[in-house]
C-alpha cells in the first residue's frame, strides 16, 4: 500500500505527485497532480506551472504548504517560453545545463528564486468528491452531490460495506461512494474492507477511470471492470463482490436487474451454477437512477417482478442560493448594484416636495420678473428659499454622510434569491430493498431457540393513563428504595445508587419507550 | 448493523397504516400492533429485517400468532396483475373520449382475485364514479366481522368489498383505491425494520417531533455529512503508552495534530440526531457485531437472551466484515497488550475496577473522533439510547464505539476552562495504602472523579490545540458566534457545513464573507487589525464592520434541497398529491484557508495591462 488518497486522509500539508485543488473562484477549480520537476518542463525553468487568470503558479510553491493555504502568484517568465523552446533545440547541451542550474529549487520548501507577482492569488485545497465533483473532466452526466448524498444515505453505503457501482460515467459518484465505504486500506488477501465495484461498458472511458482511480490512490478501494452489464453480470473474477447496496446509472437498468437476484433469475443460462452478487446475509439496498419516467416504469415493473421491497421513487431539487445586499434609496452610492430610487414613501414625498418647490421657484421667478410686483417678490423670496433649502440640505446631507462613513458592504437590505439558473431536473431515483433469504430451516432454528408462549409482558398495548400510572407506581417504589439504602451507607454519593438508578431505568425502559412510540 | 434482529434491539415496525411504532424488541413479551392484532416478540428475534408478515389464525393448541412471511410475489399481486391487463390496454387508446373520466382506460375488465384461491371477488366492465358510499354492512355488522378476524384480514376486506352495493360500478382505479383502502385498514401485515439514522429522522419527522430535531430531514443530513467530507477517519487506536504516562504527570499534552486525522467538530441541537447521523458515516454508531454464525442456524449463537451484549472474542477471522476487523484489532495500539486487558476488565467491572493508577488514562481515540460542543452543562443526546448509547451513565460499556470516539465539552469549557470547576480543580491525589483503608464505595468515588477529571482535562486541552478536520453544526444558536470561535480550531482546508431551518441567519453568516468584505478587509483594514500578525487575527473578536474575520473561510455558499416522493403504479405515475411542509432548511458549506503573511495584492491579469505592456 502506498501513500493513502488525498481524498481520504490528505494529511496537514500537500505532497507531491497527489492531487491537490487549486481554488480559483467559486465555479473555477482546478485539479492538479503536484510535480515536484527538476529542471525544466515545457519550457518553464521553474518546472511545471500552473497559468491562471491570477497569473502563474509553479508547482514548487504550491508543494508542501498546508491545506488551505493561500499562495500568491510568483514571476514566470511565460512570453519567452516559445523563443526558449527553439533556442534550446538548437543548442540544447549549453542551455540545458544553465537551465538546471538557475531554474532547480532545491529542497521543496518556498522557493527562493522566485518572486511573488502581484496579479493574485490562489487557495490550495485538498480534494474531496464534493470539489471533485465541480472541478472533474465531464465524460458523462455528471451526478451531483445534492443526489449523491441523498442516495449514499438511503442505500445506507457505511463504512465496511461494499458497493456495487454500474455505469462509472465521469466518476463522481465513484469518488463520493470510496469515502461513504472506506473502512481502512486492506492489510492483506484476507483482510476484507469497505470497497466500490464499478463497472463501465465504455471502454474509453472505463481506461480513462482506471487512471483516475491509479492517480488518486484509490487502487485498493475500488475495481473498476470493463464490463456490459446487461450480459454479463456483476461478477468480479467469477467471484461474488458480496455487495450490500448498489446504484445503476445505466440507460436500461431492468436489462441489468436479473443479474442482481438472490437466486438464479428465470431466464439464466442453465448450465452455469448462479452465484449472486449480494451478500446473502444481509439487507440490500439499490438505487436506480434514471432521468426518465417511461425508464422508471419499467424499472419498478422489472423490480416487483424480481422481488424488490419497499420501492419508492423520489427526485431531488436542489437549489444554490444567492445572499447579497439590496440597496435602494436616493442616497446610495451610485454605483452598480444600487437601485437609486426612494426606499420608501417618506423619501419619495421628500424627493416630490423638492421637485415641486424647485419649480414653483423657477416659475415664481419667470412669473415675479413679469408681474413686477415688488413686494410679493420681498416676501416669498425668503421663503422659497426656506423651503427650499430645508429639503435641499436634507437630501444632501445624509447622502455625504452615508457615502464617506457607512460602508458599501453595510447598507442596504440583507437579501437572499435562488441562484439565476438552477437544474430543474437531475434524474428520478428509485430506491429499493431486497431482504436475506429466511429458509424453513433457519425459521425452524429460530423458533426452536426462541419459543413462543411464554410471553410476561405486552408491549405497545396500554393507554396513555395506565401508562403514566404504572410509571408513577414505579417510580415510588424506587425511592421508596433508595431512602432505604441511604440508611447504611452515608459515604454513598452517586456511585451505587446511580447505577441502581439506571438499571431500574433500564429495566423499566422498554415500556414507556413501547407505549410512546403508540 | 447486524444480519437479524438482535434481543432487545430498537425496531421500527411498519404497520399497513404507513404507521411506525418504534419498540424495544424485549424477549418473552407480546407486541401488541392494536387493531393489527399482537403476536410474541420471540418470532421476530434472529429473523431478517425488511421482511413483510402476516399473522396467521392462532392454532387451535396455542396461545398466540403464528406469522407468516408474504412473499413479494403476493404482495405485488394488485399491480402486477393491473399492469399485465394495461400494457395490451396503453398500446390501443380506447375509442371512447366523450368525457373527462376517459383519461383513464375503460372497458377494460379488471378483477379482483383472491391471493389464494385465485377466485375473482369483483369485477369491473363499466366505468361509472360515484362518490355515494354504499356499504350495505352495517357499523354493527363491521364491528362485529372485526371482532373474530380471520385469514389475517382478508375475508372481512373481502366482505366489504361484496357488500359493497356499487362496487360493480366502480372504475378500476377507484376499485383498486377502495380495496386498498380497506387493506390499510384491516390487513394484519407488519414489516420489521432497522431503527438506522434514515428510519429514526424519518420517525421522528413523520411521527415524533420535528421541530425536536429541527426539522433536519434526510436530504439534509445527506448533505451536511457530504459538505463536511464527514467519514472513516483513520485506525482507531488508543493513545499510546507515552501520552498517558505524560496524562497521568499532570502534564497533558495536546498532541500535534500532524498525528491525528479525522477528528470532526459538532454542534448539536437535535437531540443527537446530527451526531448519530455523523457517527453512522464515521463507522462508530453501531456496536461492533457478536460472534457471526450468519451461516450456520441460529441455535449455534450462545447468547441468552437476557445476558447483555458482552464483548466479543477475535474468532471473526474469516468474516467478510469490517467491523469484524475493527473488533479483532485492539481497539488499543498494536503495542499495548495489557491496555486491552484492562478495557476489558474495565467492561465487566465498571466501577470500583483494581486499575488505581490508570485512573488518568483517557479512553478517547485519537482519530475518527467526534467533538461535540453544548451550551448547557450536560449534551443533550437523548437520541442515542436507541443506540444502545447514553452519555449521562457512567457505566456506560466501553464497547461500545461512541464510548471512545464521541467527546463533549462545553462551550465555557473551550473558551474558558478555568471558570469550569470539573476541568480547573483536580480531585487531589491519594496514596494507594491511605486509599486500602477507605471504605469500597468512598474509594469507587474518589476513582470516578479522577477519571472524570482526566477525561475532561483530556478533552479540553485536546479540542483547545485545534487541528479538526471538519465542522457540522446543526444549531439553534447564531452561526456567526459558533463560527468566531470554531474556526480558529479547524486546520487548513478543512470543510464546513452548517444546517439551519431558515435562511435568515445563514444570509447573516453569509454577509460575512461577501466579497465587498473580503476586499475591504485586504485593501481598506479595520483599525483593530492593522499591525497584527496573521495568528492574531484568527483570534479575531468581532466588530460591527467585522463580525468575522473574512479572511478564514473561503468558498461560502448556501443551498437547499428537497426530495419530492412520487407514487409509482401502472398507468398512475405521480408526485404524490399531499407532503409535509416545515421548516424549509438551509446549507451553508465553506472551508477554512490560511492567509497568506502580510499584504496580498490581486490585481489580476487585466487585459489593459497587457494591452499596455505587450502591444
Amino acid at each position: 500500500m502506498g501513500a493513502a488518497s488525498p481524498f481520504l486522509e490528505p494529511g496537514v500539508r500537500t505532497s507531491a505527485n497527489s492531487l491537490a485543488i487549486v481554488h480559483l473562484s467559486r465555479d473555477n477549480l482546478l485539479p492538479v497532480i503536484l510535480q515536484e520537476s527538476k529542471g525544466e518542463v515545457d519550457g518553464y525553468a521553474e518546472g511545471s506551472v500552473i497559468n491562471t487568470r491570477f497569473g502563474s503558479f509553479p508547482h514548487t510553491t504550491l508543494i508542501n504548504q498546508p491545506w488551505g493555504s493561500q499562495i500568491r502568484a510568483s514571476i514566470v517568465d511565460t512570453g519567452s517560453r516559445g523563443r526558449k523552446r527553439k533556442v534550446q533545440d538548437e543548442e540544447a547541451a549549453v542551455e540545458d545545463s544553465e537551465g538546471v542550474g538557475s531554474a532547480t529549487i532545491p529542497g521543496q520548501a518556498t522557493p527562493k528564486g522566485l518572486e511573488t507577482a502581484s496579479s493574485g492569488f490562489v487557495h490550495i485545497l485538498p480534494p474531496t468528491p464534493e470539489v471533485w465533483t465541480t472541478s472533474l473532466p465531464h465524460r458523462t452526466q455528471v451526478v451531483y452531490t445534492p443526489d449523491y448524498s441523498y442516495i449514499l444515505h438511503r442505500i445506507r453505503a457505511r463504512p465496511g460495506m461494499r458497493i456495487i457501482e454500474a455505469g462509472a460515467g465521469s466518476g463522481s459518484f465513484t469518488h463520493a461512494s470510496v469515502r461513504a465505504v472506506y473502512s481502512g486500506y486492506p492489510k492483506g488477501e484476507d483482510d476484507a474492507r469497505g470497497k466500490v465495484y464499478s463497472f463501465e461498458f465504455n471502454e474509453d472511458r472505463f481506461h480513462k477511470m482506471e487512471a483516475e482511480v491509479e492517480a488518486h490512490g484509490l487502487k485498493d478501494l475500488v475495481k473498476v471492470s470493463h464490463r456490459d452489464v446487461y450480459n454479463n453480470g456483476f461478477l468480479v473474477d467469477g467471484k461474488s463482490p458480496e455487495a450490500e447496496c448498489v446504484f445503476l446509472d445505466l440507460p436500461a437498468p431492468w436489462k441489468a436487474l436479473p443479474h442482481l437476484s438472490r437466486s438464479k433469475p428465470a431466464g439464466a443460462e442453465q448450465d452455469t451454477p448462479w452465484v449472486s452478487p449480494l451478500r446473502s446475509d444481509r439487507t440490500v439496498h439499490l438505487c436506480s437512477f434514471s432521468p426518465c419516467i417511461e425508464q422508471v416504469t419499467k424499472t419498478v415493473e422489472v423490480m416487483r417482478q424480481l422481488g424488490w421491497m419497499q420501492i419508492e421513487m423520489v427526485e431531488v431539487s436542489h437549489k444554490r442560493v444567492n445572499v447579497m445586499r439590496e440597496r435602494v434609496g436616493l442616497n446610495m452610492p451610485t454605483d452598480r448594484g444600487s437601485n437609486l430610487s426612494p426606499y420608501d414613501v417618506g423619501e419619495a414625498v421628500q424627493r416630490l416636495r423638492e421637485v415641486e418647490s424647485k419649480s414653483k421657484e423657477f416659475h415664481e421667478r419667470t412669473q415675479g420678473v413679469e408681474n413686477g410686483d415688488a413686494d410679493v417678490d420681498m416676501d416669498d423670496a425668503p421663503e422659497a428659499q426656506k423651503s427650499n433649502g430645508t429639503p435641499a440640505k436634507g437630501a444632501n446631507e445624509p447622502k455625504a454622510s452615508v457615502a464617506s462613513s457607512a460602508k458599501p458592504y453595510m447598507m442596504g437590505r440583507l437579501i437572499h434569491r435562488t441562484e439565476p439558473e438552477i437544474k430543474t431536473h437531475t434524474s428520478y431515483l428509485v430506491f429499493a430493498v431486497m431482504p436475506q433469504e429466511w429458509t424453513e430451516e433457519q425459521e425452524a432454528a429460530a423458533f426452536a431457540q426462541w419459543p413462543c408462549g411464554k410471553e410476561s409482558k405486552v408491549i405497545g398495548k396500554l393507554d396513555k393513563e395506565s401508562r403514566k400510572r404504572e410509571k408513577r407506581e414505579l417510580l415510588h417504589a424506587k425511592s421508596k428504595s433508595k431512602r432505604k439504602r441511604g440508611k447504611d451507607g452515608e459515604a454513598e454519593e452517586a456511585g451505587e445508587t446511580e447505577v441502581d438508578n439506571e438499571q431500574d431505568a433500564k429495566r423499566s425502559k422498554p415500556d414507556p419507550q413501547a407505549a410512546a412510540s403508540s | 448493523m447486524h444480519s437479524l434482529v438482535e434481543p432487545n434491539a430498537w425496531v421500527a415496525i411498519k404497520l399497513p397504516s404507513e404507521n411506525l411504532r418504534v419498540l424495544q424488541l424485549t424477549p418473552n413479551t407480546t407486541i401488541s400492533l392494536g387493531k393489527y392484532g399482537s403476536f410474541p416478540s420471540n418470532l421476530i428475534i434472529h429473523r431478517p429485517y425488511h421482511i413483510t408478515y402476516e399473522l396467521e389464525d392462532k392454532k387451535d393448541n396455542e396461545t398466540f400468532n403464528r406469522l407468516r412471511i408474504v412473499p413479494a410475489s403476493e404482495l405485488y399481486s394488485d399491480i402486477l396483475s393491473s399492469s399485465s391487463f394495461l400494457s395490451p390496454d396503453s398500446a390501443s387508446p380506447s375509442p371512447e373520449g366523450d368525457d373527462a373520466e376517459d383519461a383513464i382506460p375503460t372497458g377494460v375488465e379488471y378483477a379482483l382475485v383472491d391471493a389464494d384461491s385465485g377466485a375473482v371477488v369483483a369485477k369491473t366492465d363499466r366505468a361509472e364514479l360515484d362518490a355515494e358510499a354504499r356499504q350495505s354492512l352495517t357499523m354493527e355488522q363491521i364491528e362485529e366481522l372485526k371482532k373474530d378476524v380471520t385469514d389475517a384480514g382478508r375475508d372481512i376486506i373481502t366482505k366489504l368489498m361484496l357488500s359493497h352495493s356499487a362496487i360493480s360500478q366502480k372504475t378500476e382505479y377507484s376499485l383498486a383505491k377502495y380495496k386498498l383502502l380497506k387493506t390499510k385498514k384491516y390487513i394484519r401485515r407488519f414489516c420489521v425494520l432497522p431503527l438506522d439514522v434514515s428510519m429514526l429522522d424519518y420517525w421522528l419527522l413523520e411521527e415524533k417531533d420535528p421541530a425536536k430535531i429541527m426539522d433536519l430531514r434526510e436530504e439534509m443530513i445527506g448533505l451536511l455529512g457530504c459538505w463536511a467530507n464527514v467519514h472513516f477517519g483513520g485506525e482507531s487506536r488508543c493513545l499510546n503508552e507515552e501520552e498517558q504516562e505524560a496524562a497521568a504527570n499532570g502534564t497533558n499534552t495536546a498532541t500535534k495534530p500532524e498525528d491525528s486525522t479525522g477528528r470532526w467538530l459538532v454542534v448539536d441541537d437535535t437531540g443527537g440526531l446530527l451526531v448519530a447521523a455523523m457517527a453512522e458515516r464515521m463507522g462508530v454508531l453501531y456496536p461492533p457485531e457478536k460472534d457471526e454464525e450468519e451461516m450456520n442456524p441460529p441455535q449455534k449463537r450462545r447468547r441468552d437472551s437476557e445476558s447483555q451484549p458482552e464483548p466479543a472474542g477475535g474468532e471473526g477471522e474469516s468474516e467478510p466484515q469490517a467491523q469484524s476487523a475493527e473488533k479483532t484489532q485492539p481497539p488499543s495500539g498494536g503495542d499495548a497488550s495489557g491496555q486491552e486487558h484492562i478495557v476489558t476488565k474495565r467492561v465487566k467491572y465498571p466501577t470500583g475496577d483494581p486499575r488505581h493508577k490508570d485512573d488518568l488514562a483517557v479512553p478517547y481515540a485519537n482519530c475518527n473522533t467526534m467533538t461535540l460542543l453544548h451550551h448547557n452543562s450536560q449534551p443533550n443526546l437523548s437520541f442515542l439510547r436507541y443506540y444502545d448509547f447514553d452519555n449521562t451513565n457512567p457505566t456506560q460499556s466501553l464497547m461500545h464505539p461512541l464510548a471512545r470516539h464521541l467527546m463533549t465539552l462545553s462551550w465555557l469549557q473551550l473558551l474558558d476552562p478555568l471558570a469550569d470547576s470539573t476541568y480547573a480543580n483536580e480531585p487531589p491525589s491519594v496514596s494507594s495504602d491511605e486509599l486500602k483503608t477507605w471504605k469500597a464505595n468512598r474509594r469507587g468515588n474518589y476513582h470516578r472523579k479522577r477519571r472524570r477529571w482526566a477525561r475532561i482535562r483530556h478533552v479540553v486541552d485536546r479540542t483547545r490545540g485545534g487541528g479538526f478536520s471538519g465542522l457540522v453544526v446543526a444549531s439553534t444558536m447564531d452561526p456567526t458566534s459558533i463560527m468566531r470561535h470554531a474556526v480558529p480550531l479547524l486546520a487548513g482546508g478543512a470543510p464546513i457545513a452548517i444546517y439551519s431551518q431558515t435562511p435568515e441567519p445563514l444570509t447573516a453568516l453569509m454577509d460575512c464573507y461577501s466579497v465587498a468584505r473580503r476586499a475591504a478587509w485586504i485593501s481598506d483594514p479595520p483599525e483593530e487589525a492593522i499591525g497584527k500578525t496573521t495568528e492574531e487575527l484568527e483570534q479575531w473578536a468581532g466588530t460591527d464592520e467585522f463580525p468575522l474575520n473574512p479572511s478564514l473561510v473561503l468558498g461560502a455558499a448556501m443551498q437547499t434541497s428537497r426530495v419530492r416522493k412520487w407514487q409509482v403504479l401502472p398507468g398512475r405515475t405521480h408526485p404524490l398529491m399531499t407532503s409535509k411542509g416545515g421548516a424549509e432548511g438551509y446549507i451553508f458549506t465553506a472551508w477554512r484557508v490560511k492567509p497568506a503573511e502580510g499584504r496580498v495584492e490581486a490585481r489580476g491579469k487585466g487585459r489593459t495591462k497587457k494591452g499596455k505592456s505587450g502591444r
